[in-house]
């Protein structure tokens, strides 16, 4: 069974995941559909990433002496800072420091903001079971893998939010459409990388099925499914009726949309739970 | 649909929490019975690991932390000193960081029989 340390540290991963990809996302989207007014939001969420991550290499520290102790302790604390897990912190602190900043010195910010949503995404790269293999063309997917991610988390809230403001549906439209064009081209390339990640991790077809780590990325596979399904409804059926001014579609993508939320907090749940408690095959 | 998601997800995580353990070999070795106590229970991993604590259970009832302080690099082989508390089971858990950042953990244990 799980003991109360392994269970606090997945669920810090789970907030790391959500604080970082939804506020680095929203950044990503509203750069390339010029939103305006994500700022508090985003703020919010890289908040959320800073705060979750320093919980998160404490706990670490917890984990290496077994108990409470290990998170005050010095010398666990320094040891811990000068290995990956420690370069991933600065990551994210630095970045998503650099981020907030960013999203309130005007133009120039928006800049800063990508940079350091850069770091924090690449946070993820430096540490893991894809770093691990230490392999450049895989950092490199998997990177894309993050970008992608972040910025189909991203634009889902100020989707919704334009959504449920009956003077905006011409820009609900808008932005439903333009991001549709966009996912046309990233989500099959997504798939694409997680399935090919998944592969050089797993190692072999027997073990997707037969490990528990398998089995869990296949829960998780299934789930991107769902997402997709939602993702296919909208561009297909709910973005072209409010574009053609029906005033009920926009009801049905808000509720869409939070299903979506749904599907994407449990993805990130079994990916915190597959990153902290289940070991590879060997 | 939630409902699906989180039983398969308690699923997962009731049945399998298996930690990383690299350790190639220990002596004594796990589930020994040996005769004599050594001064010191040796570890021998994988890779190399920075070792953060190491404790002695004896009989169930008594433990002990033993004392890492020489200990100041990663190293894939560790020898920690040991006293002998009589006759009986003794079980070792220990915790330690990967090289590569991981968290380490396992124990194994040994009964000595004079």
């Amino acid at each position: 069974m799980l003991d109360l340390w392994e269970l606090a540290s997945i669920a810090s991963k789970f907030a790391i995941y959500l604080g970082v990809l939804t506020s680095v996302g929203t950044v990503f989207a509203a750069i390339l559909f010029r939103l305006s007014d994500f700022r508090g939001f985003t703020s919010g969420f890289a908040i959320l990433g800073i705060a979750a991550a320093a919980v998160g290499f404490l706990l670490v520290g917890a984990a290496l002496t077994g108990d409470v102790r290990g998170m005050t302790d010095p010398e666990i604390l320094t040891l811990l800072w000068s290995t990956n897990v420690g370069t991933s912190l600065a990551l994210r602190i630095a970045g998503l420091g650099l981020l907030i900043v960013g999203l309130f010195i005007g133009r120039i910010g928006m800049f800063m903001s990508l940079i350091g949503g850069g770091f924090a995404l690449w946070s993820f790269v430096n540490i893991g079971h894809v770093s691990d293999r230490s392999s450049p063309g895989l950092n490199i997917i998997l990177m894309f893998h993050l970008v992608a991610i972040s910025t189909w988390i991203g634009v889902l809230s100020p989707l919704s939010k334009l959504s449920r403001d009956a003077t905006k549906i011409l820009e609900t439209a808008e932005l439903g459409h333009n991001f549709g064009k966009v996912a046309v081209v990233f989500i099959p390339a997504l798939i694409i990388a997680g399935g090919y990640m998944g592969y050089v991790i797993v190692g072999s077809l027997s073990a997707l099925f037969t490990a528990a780590y398998g089995q869990a990325l296949i829960l998780k596979t299934l789930s991107v499914a769902g997402l997709l399904s939602f993702a296919a409804i909208n561009k297909l059926r709910i973005i072209p009726q409010i574009a053609s001014g029906d005033q009920t579609a926009t009801g049905r993508l808000a509720k869409s949309i939070s299903y979506e939320w749904i599907v994407i907090i449990a993805i990130l749940l079994i990916t915190a739970v597959l990153t902290t408690t289940l070991t590879l095959p060997a | 649909m939630r409902l699906i998601l989180l039983t398969a997800i308690m699923g997962i995580w009731a049945t399998e929490a298996a930690a990383h353990s690299p350790l190639k070999q220990t002596l004594p070795a796990d589930g020994a019975t040996i005769s004599d106590m050594p001064p010191e229970v040796i570890l021998n991993f994988k890779g190399k690991i920075r070792l953060t604590r190491i404790k002695v259970t004896y009989e169930e009832k008594y433990i002990e932390d033993l004392n890492l302080d020489s200990f100041e690099s990663f190293a894939a082989s560790y020898a920690v000193p040991v006293k002998e508390m009589g006759s009986g089971a003794y079980s070792i858990k220990w915790r330690g960081l990967g090289a590569d950042g991981h968290i380490l953990n396992g124990s194994f244990g040994f009964v000595l029989e004079e």
